[in-house]
C-alpha cells in the first residue's frame, strides 16, 4: 500500500519525530511505501508533494495541531489519531488503514 | 510699617499612587532645605502639619494619593522658596513614585523551586542581608528593648527630663561622630552619617519635647518617638524606609541606653547545637559572644544591611534575614528550622520532602561553588586565546580581601572618598599612608589603582566649604577643585608616593575633562617627588598615571593625553549620562539611558581604538562592566581590563572564557550597525551569538544511580546539574518552563524513557542532561510504564528553526523509538559510555574523560 502521513505535536521538538519513526519502522515491517511529512519547530521536513498525495491511497495525520496546507489532501482519504497514538501503538493505526 | 510677614501659599494633591513615602519626602526636603525660610507642609484631609525641611515629619504626615496638601512658606527666602517647592511639586513630584532602575544583582526570578511549592509548608519571607543556607534549632535570644518597668517611675519636672534628652543626644552624637573618625569602610560611614542626619532631625526633636510635656519620663519619650517614627516609616513596602525605620530604632535604643546609664543585653547565650538565633536587635557583641560553630543562621527583627551585627555576619558567612514578619511568634524555641537566606525565606516545616529538597541544594551550592572558583582563580582567556583582566572596584583597604579571593586579578578602582566625607577635617598624611599600605599589603604584589579623590558639591565634606550646587555633576568637582585645595591634593598624593614603594600602586585622576588638568596634576606630583626625594623617601619614581574617561570632549584629545598619560579608565556611568545628556538618577529618563544606545557604543568602540592606536592601556570600571549580559560587547572592544564589584567576578570570568573574542567583535559590529535605540537586552538576547558553545552534551551533565524519587526530583536533579555548569543562573525559570511543557502531556515515551525539553531563556547555551535512575519513578508515561532514564534538553529563547540542536533532538526523539539504542543506554554503567553510545548515535562530538 502507498501511503502518506503527515506528524505534528505542539512543541514540535519530539513527539513529531517519535511518531515520524514509529510510522516510518511499522511501515517497512508490514510492507507498506510510506512517505512522513514532519512539521515540527524546524518547520515542514520530508514535504509531500502533490504526486506524493496523489499517488497514495491513504493519508495517516498522527496530529495534536492543526495540519499546515490541509487543501493539498483534498483528494485523498484521511485518518487522523493523535500523535500519542502514533507513537504507542502504529500497528493499531495500520489496522485501521487497512480495515 | 508693615511688619507681617506674610507666608506664601499653594496647594496640590498628591500625585503618588503609593503616597508621601521616604524619597518623595527626601527630595522635597532637600529642596525646602535649600532656603532659610520656613516650610510647612498640611495635610488638609487630616489636618497633620508637617515641617517641609524634615524628611520624617513629611513620611509622618501620612499624604496619601489623592490628599490635598497646602504649603505655606514664610522667612527671608519665601518667595525662591515657595517658586523652587512649586517647580518640585509641578515638575518632579509625579515621577518620584516611578520604581528605580533595579541595582543590578545576581538576582534571579524569586520564583520558589517547586519542591517547596508542592511541599505545601509555609514559607516565611525576610530580607536577606547575608546569604547562605543554615539549619538548626531555634534560640529565641533576650528582647534588648529597655524594660517596661524601667518607664514606671514618673517623670521628674519636664525641664529634667529634656536635660537628660537633649544631653542624650550629644552623648550619642558625640559617639558617632567619634566613630566617624576612625577608620571604617564606606558602608560604615553610610549608615553613622545618616545617623547623624537623623539625630539632627528637627521632627524627631519637636517630637521628643512634645511627650516630655505630655509628662513621660526621658527614656519613655525616647521609647515612644522611636516606635512612632519606626511604625510611620514602616508603613511603605519600599526596602529604603525599612532601613531607616530600623535605624531610628537603632538611634533611639542609644538614646535610652544614654539615658539610663545601662546597656539593654541580656546576658549571653550559650549555643550547644547548630542553632538559629532568632532576635529582635542583636549587639556585635553579643554576635561575637556566640560559638560560631553552632550559630548556623540569624533572624533577626530588626538591623539594618549597615549595621556593625550585619557586617560582621556577613563577613562570617552567617545566613541572615531581617524583617520577617512576626518572627519570634513564628519560630518557637528549640523548634527545627531551615532559613535559607538565599531565597530570602524561612521554613519552620521540614517535612521529609523538605529536607530531601536542602539536603540536595546544599550539595549542589557546594558543588556550583567549587565549579565557579576553578573558573575564577586563573586569568581569563577567551575560548580563542584572548586575555581579558577582570579586576575589582573598592571603596576600603579591608575590601580588598574578599576582592582576591573571588578572583579579582588587580584592583582597578580604589576609591578615596571615603577618606574624606563626613568628617570635619580632611584625613592627615599619616592616616592615609597607613590605608595605602594596607592596600598594597593585601595586592601582595598585584597592581591597585588608587582614584585621587572626587569630591564634589554633593558629597558632605564640610572643612572643604564647597558652595551646594543645582547640578553638582556638572560643577566643581573632582580635578577641577585641586587647584584651589592643593594642600588637599598634595598631601594625597605624598601619602599614595609614600605607599607605593611597598606595591605596584598606580594613579587614577576623575572628571578630567582637558590636558591642563593633567599637566597641573603632573606638575604637582613631581613636586612632591623631588620633596620626598630631598626628605629621602621612598617612593615608585615609574608610578603609571592615568585618567578617567568621563567627561566625553576627552575622547576627542585622546592623541594629546595618550602622550601624557600612561592609563586610562572609563567610567561608563557618568560618561553615558554625559553623552547622552540623561540623568541616570532622574527615573523619567533613566530609563531611556542606555549603555546600549548605539551611538554610545561607538563612542567606545572609538575611544578603545585611539587608547590602543597610541599604545595605551584602557579599562572600564563603570556599572556596564560588572553587567554580564554587555560581557560580549566588552570583550568585542578590546578592553584590557574591566573593573567590577568583587560579587561579579567568578561569573563574568566563567563567561570569559566561553566566549570567542572574533565572534564578540562580529557581535559589536552587528550592535553598532544598529540604527535604534533598543534595550540593550533585546540586542543580546535576539542575537546573542558570540558563546564558544559549550558542548550539546557534556560528561557533568550525565547523572548515574540517582536517587530521586519522584519526577520533579529528578527534573530539579538535571537542572542542578546545569546550575553546577553554569548553563542556567535560574533554575526556577528553567524548571517552571519544563513543568509547562509536561503540563501539555508527559513526555514519558514509554519504554521506561522519558524526555522533558523546553525553550527558555533561562539557560545560556543548548544543553542536554542524562539522569539515569536508581530506581523507576512514575512519570505519567504513554505506556504506563514508570521511567528509568532521563533526557531532558533545553534550547535557548533564540534557537530558530535552523538550530541545528534541535535536528539533533528530533534525532534522538527517533533514535528513542529504536530498542537497541534504548537497550545499550539501559545497560550501560558509567557515565562515559552513556556519553559516547549517544554521541555517537547522534554523530555529535565528546570530550570524555579516562
Amino acid at each position: 500500500m502507498r501511503i502518506v502521513a503527515v506528524t505534528a505535536c505542539p512543541t514540535g521538538i519530539a513527539h513529531t519525530y517519535m511518531a515520524a519513526e514509529q510510522l516510518e519502522k511499522t511501515a517497512r515491517a508490514l510492507g507498506h511505501d510510506i512517505k512522513v511529512e514532519t512539521q515540527g519547530a524546524m518547520g515542514i521536513e520530508n514535504e509531500l508533494s502533490d504526486s506524493d498525495i496523489r499517488q497514495a491511497q491513504v493519508a495517516i495525520f498522527a496530529v495534536d495541531i492543526e495540519v499546515e496546507k490541509r487543501e493539498r489532501f483534498h483528494d485523498v482519504k484521511i485518518i487522523q489519531v493523535p500523535v500519542q497514538e502514533a507513537i504507542k501503538n502504529p500497528v493499531g493505526i495500520f489496522q485501521k488503514v487497512q480495515g | 510699617m508693615h511688619q507681617v510677614c506674610e507666608a506664601l501659599e499653594f496647594t496640590f494633591v498628591c500625585p503618588l499612587a503609593n503616597g508621601f513615602h521616604a524619597r518623595p519626602a527626601s527630595n522635597m526636603a532637600a529642596v525646602a532645605n535649600r532656603f532659610v525660610a520656613d516650610c510647612s507642609l498640611m495635610n488638609l484631609r487630616s489636618g497633620s502639619v508637617a515641617n517641609g525641611k524634615s524628611v520624617l515629619s513629611l513620611i509622618a504626615a501620612d499624604i496619601r494619593k489623592g490628599d490635598e496638601c497646602q504649603f505655606r512658606v514664610s522667612g527671608m527666602d519665601d518667595k525662591e522658596a515657595c517658586a523652587a517647592l512649586r517647580r518640585f511639586v509641578e515638575h518632579d513630584l509625579p515621577a518620584c513614585d516611578e520604581p528605580l532602575t533595579e541595582i543590578a544583582t545576581d538576582r534571579c526570578s524569586g520564583m520558589l523551586p517547586r519542591a517547596l511549592k508542592l511541599a505545601g509548608v509555609n514559607c516565611y519571607f525576610g530580607l536577606s542581608l547575608s546569604r547562605g543556607i543554615g539549619q538548626g534549632k531555634v534560640l529565641v535570644a533576650g528582647d534588648l528593648v529597655a524594660p517596661r518597668e524601667s518607664s514606671t517611675e514618673t517623670a521628674a519636672e519636664s525641664w529634667r527630663e529634656q536635660e537628660q534628652v537633649d544631653g542624650a543626644i550629644a552623648a550619642v552624637r558625640a559617639r558617632i561622630e567619634a566613630m566617624l573618625l576612625m577608620r571604617v569602610s564606606t558602608t560604615e560611614s553610610a549608615v553613622l552619617k545618616a545617623h547623624l542626619a537623623m539625630l539632627g532631625d528637627i521632627t524627631l526633636k519637636e517630637k521628643l519635647s512634645e511627650l516630655i510635656a505630655q509628662g513621660l519620663p526621658a527614656d519613655r519619650a525616647v521609647e515612644e518617638a522611636g516606635q512612632f517614627f519606626s511604625e510611620c516609616l514602616r508603613q511603605s513596602e519600599s526596602l529604603y524606609i525599612r532601613e531607616r525605620a530600623l535605624d531610628i530604632q537603632d538611634l533611639c535604643l542609644q538614646l535610652a541606653e544614654e539615658i539610663n546609664g545601662t546597656q539593654f543585653r541580656p546576658a549571653a547565650l550559650e549555643l550547644s547545637e547548630p542553632s538559629v538565633v532568632v532576635a529582635d536587635i542583636l549587639t556585635p557583641q553579643q554576635l561575637l559572644g556566640f560559638e560560631r560553630r553552632w550559630l548556623t543562621a540569624l533572624v533577626l527583627e530588626s538591623a539594618a544591611a549597615t549595621s556593625h551585627t550585619i557586617i560582621l555576619a556577613s563577613s562570617l558567612d552567617i545566613p541572615t534575614l531581617v524583617a520577617v514578619k512576626d518572627a519570634s511568634l513564628i519560630l518557637l524555641s528549640g523548634q527545627e528550622v531551615i532559613v535559607d537566606a538565599n531565597r530570602g525565606l524561612v521554613v519552620a516545616e521540614l517535612t521529609p520532602p523538605v529536607r530531601r529538597f536542602y539536603a540536595r541544594e546544599l550539595n549542589t551550592l557546594r558543588r556550583r561553588l567549587s565549579a565557579l572558583e576553578r573558573h575564577s582563580l586563573g586569568p581569563a582567556i577567551t575560548a580563542d586565546g584572548r586575555r581579558l583582566e577582570v579586576a575589582a572596584n573598592v571603596s576600603s583597604a579591608e575590601e580588598l580581601i574578599p576582592a582576591f579571593e573571588r578572583g579579582a586579578d588587580a584592583i582597578g578602582l580604589f576609591r578615596t572618598e571615603f577618606l574624606y566625607v563626613g568628617r570635619e577635617t580632611a584625613p592627615s598624611e599619616e592616616e592615609q599612608v597607613a590605608v595605602y599600605l594596607r592596600a598594597a599589603r593585601h595586592a601582595a604584589g598585584r597592581s591597585v589603582i588608587i582614584r585621587t579623590f572626587d569630591i564634589g558639591g554633593d558629597k558632605p565634606a564640610p572643612y572643604l566649604k564647597l558652595p551646594r550646587e543645582t547640578n553638582p555633576f556638572l560643577g566643581y568637582r573632582g580635578v577641577r577643585i585641586y587647584p584651589e585645595h592643593q594642600d588637599l591634593i598634595r598631601t594625597q598624593l605624598r601619602s599614595i608616593l609614600r605607599a607605593s614603594a611597598y606595591g605596584r600602586l598606580q594613579m587614577l585622576i576623575p572628571m578630567v575633562s582637558s590636558i591642563e588638568e593633567v599637566l597641573s596634576f603632573k606638575q604637582w606630583v613631581a613636586e612632591v617627588q623631588d620633596e620626598l626625594k630631598g626628605q629621602q623617601i621612598d617612593f615608585d619614581a615609574a608610578m603609571p598615571i592615568g585618567i578617567m574617561i568621563e567627561v566625553p570632549s576627552v575622547a576627542f584629545i585622546l592623541a594629546e593625553l595618550c602622550a601624557e598619560v600612561d592609563f586610562f579608565s572609563i567610567g561608563t556611568n557618568d560618561l553615558c549620562q554625559y553623552f547622552l545628556a540623561m540623568d541616570r538618577d532622574n527615573a523619567r529618563v533613566a530609563k531611556l539611558s542606555s549603555v546600549g544606545h548605539p551611538g554610545f557604543v561607538r563612542f567606545l568602540k572609538q575611544i578603545v581604538d585611539r587608547v590602543h592606536e597610541a599604545g595605551k592601556w584602557v579599562g572600564m570600571c563603570g556599572e556596564m562592566a560588572g553587567d554580564i549580559r554587555q560581557l560580549p560587547l566588552l570583550v568585542g572592544l578590546g578592553l584590557d581590563e574591566i573593573s567590577v564589584t568583587a560579587s561579579r567576578i567568578p561569573a563574568l570570568k566563567q563567561k570569559i572564557t566561553r566566549l570567542s573574542a572574533t565572534a564578540c567583535e562580529q557581535f559589536l559590529s552587528r550592535t553598532i550597525d544598529c540604527r535604534q535605540v533598543e534595550q540593550p537586552d533585546n540586542v543580546l538576547e535576539r542575537s546573542q551569538p558570540t558563546e564558544a558553545e559549550l558542548p550539546l552534551l557534556d560528561l557533568e551533565l550525565v547523572i548515574l544511580n540517582d536517587e530521586s524519587e519522584s519526577k520533579e526530583e529528578v527534573i530539579r536533579q538535571i537542572i542542578d546539574a546545569l546550575y553546577v555548569a553554569g548553563r542556567t543562573e535560574d533554575r526556577e525559570l528553567l524548571e517552571d518552563a519544563v513543568h509547562a511543557r509536561e503540563a501539555t502531556y508527559s513526555t514519558g515515551v514509554g519504554y521506561g524513557f522519558a524526555i522533558p525539553h523546553c525553550k527558555t531563556s533561562a539557560v545560556s547555551c543548548d544543553s542536554i542532561g542524562i539522569l539515569k535512575l536508581r530506581r523507576p519513578v512514575e512519570w505519567d508515561s504513554l505506556d504506563g510504564q514508570p521511567v528509568q532514564v532521563v533526557i531532558l534538553m533545553a534550547l535557548r529563547e533564540s534557537a530558530t528553526a535552523a538550530n541545528k540542536h534541535m535536528q539533533v533532538f528530533a534525532r534522538l526523539a527517533r533514535k528513542l523509538m529504536d530498542k537497541e539504542f534504548r537497550d545499550q543506554l539501559l545497560v550501560a554503567q558509567d557515565a562515559n559510555t552513556v556519553l559516547t553510545h549517544v554521541a555517537r548515535e547522534l554523530g555529535l562530538q565528546v570530550e570524555t574523560s579516562a
